[in-house]
């Protein structure tokens, strides 16, 4: 497939998104406390190395997408719900951080175990 | 992949400095850059996953002393060989001729 001028809108408009639109049931609902799993593969993975262990809170659940850590070795999008995920910074960074400080990161279902 | 890209939390790399009245491409060529992103993905049919992986594997010290769009480059050239589509030899004879030229 060649991209040809006539396409370029619709691509530049839609091509990115990582949506899915499929129906799949969440694991974790708005409010859950969470941790996150020890996932360190060689692979590709969206987990930020900082989070891993790190116990958080749900807070916003987005829908359905492709799984990234699938999708980059064309293993099919394994779609599942993505989470912003409410950590508090000492949590995140230990004990000189800022008492006040939170961080939200967008975390995949497939990440994540029920604290 | 806890390669070098995945940055976040490191001590020791300095404050953040964003420039002031940024351009979208700080160089011609880094537009060509993006426009070779939408021209490739559907051609080559890769994920936008697959191209991130792919800059994952940038050797560490190059990764941090290259720009952005040099980092999608590097993607590029190694999704098109990985597909058979160029080879090695081809984009290593191009940038030779290229540099000839540019002398």
């Amino acid at each position: 497939m060649l991209l040809t001028a006539d396409i370029v809108p619709v691509v530049l408009a839609t091509g990115a998104t990582a949506r899915v639109n499929k129906r799949v049931a969440p694991r974790f609902r708005v409010g859950d406390r969470v941790r996150v799993r020890n996932h360190n593969p060689l692979t590709h993975t969206r987990l930020p190395g900082y989070l891993r262990g790190k116990r958080g809170i749900v807070e916003t659940d987005y829908g359905v997408f492709a799984f990234p850590d699938t999708h980059a070795h064309g293993l099919g999008d394994k779609a599942q719900h993505c989470y912003s995920v409410r950590f508090t910074a000492r949590e995140v960074w230990g004990a000189t951080a800022s008492e006040r400080d939170t961080l939200r990161v967008d975390v995949f279902d497939d990440y994540l175990d029920l604290d | 992949m806890h390669g070098i890209h995945d940055i976040g939390g490191m001590h020791g790399i300095g404050p953040i400095a964003p420039e002031e009245n940024e351009p979208v491409f700080h160089e011609e060529w880094e537009g060509r850059a993006f426009g070779l992103f939408g021209a490739t993905y559907v051609f080559a049919g890769y994920t936008v996953d697959e191209f991130r992986h792919a800059i994952e594997h940038i050797e560490p010290a190059h990764y941090l002393e290259s720009s952005y769009y040099e980092h999608w480059l590097f993607a590029f050239e190694a999704l098109l060989i990985k597909r058979g589509i160029v080879t090695r030899e081809e984009l290593d004879a191009r940038v030779a001729l290229l540099r000839k030229e540019a002398e």
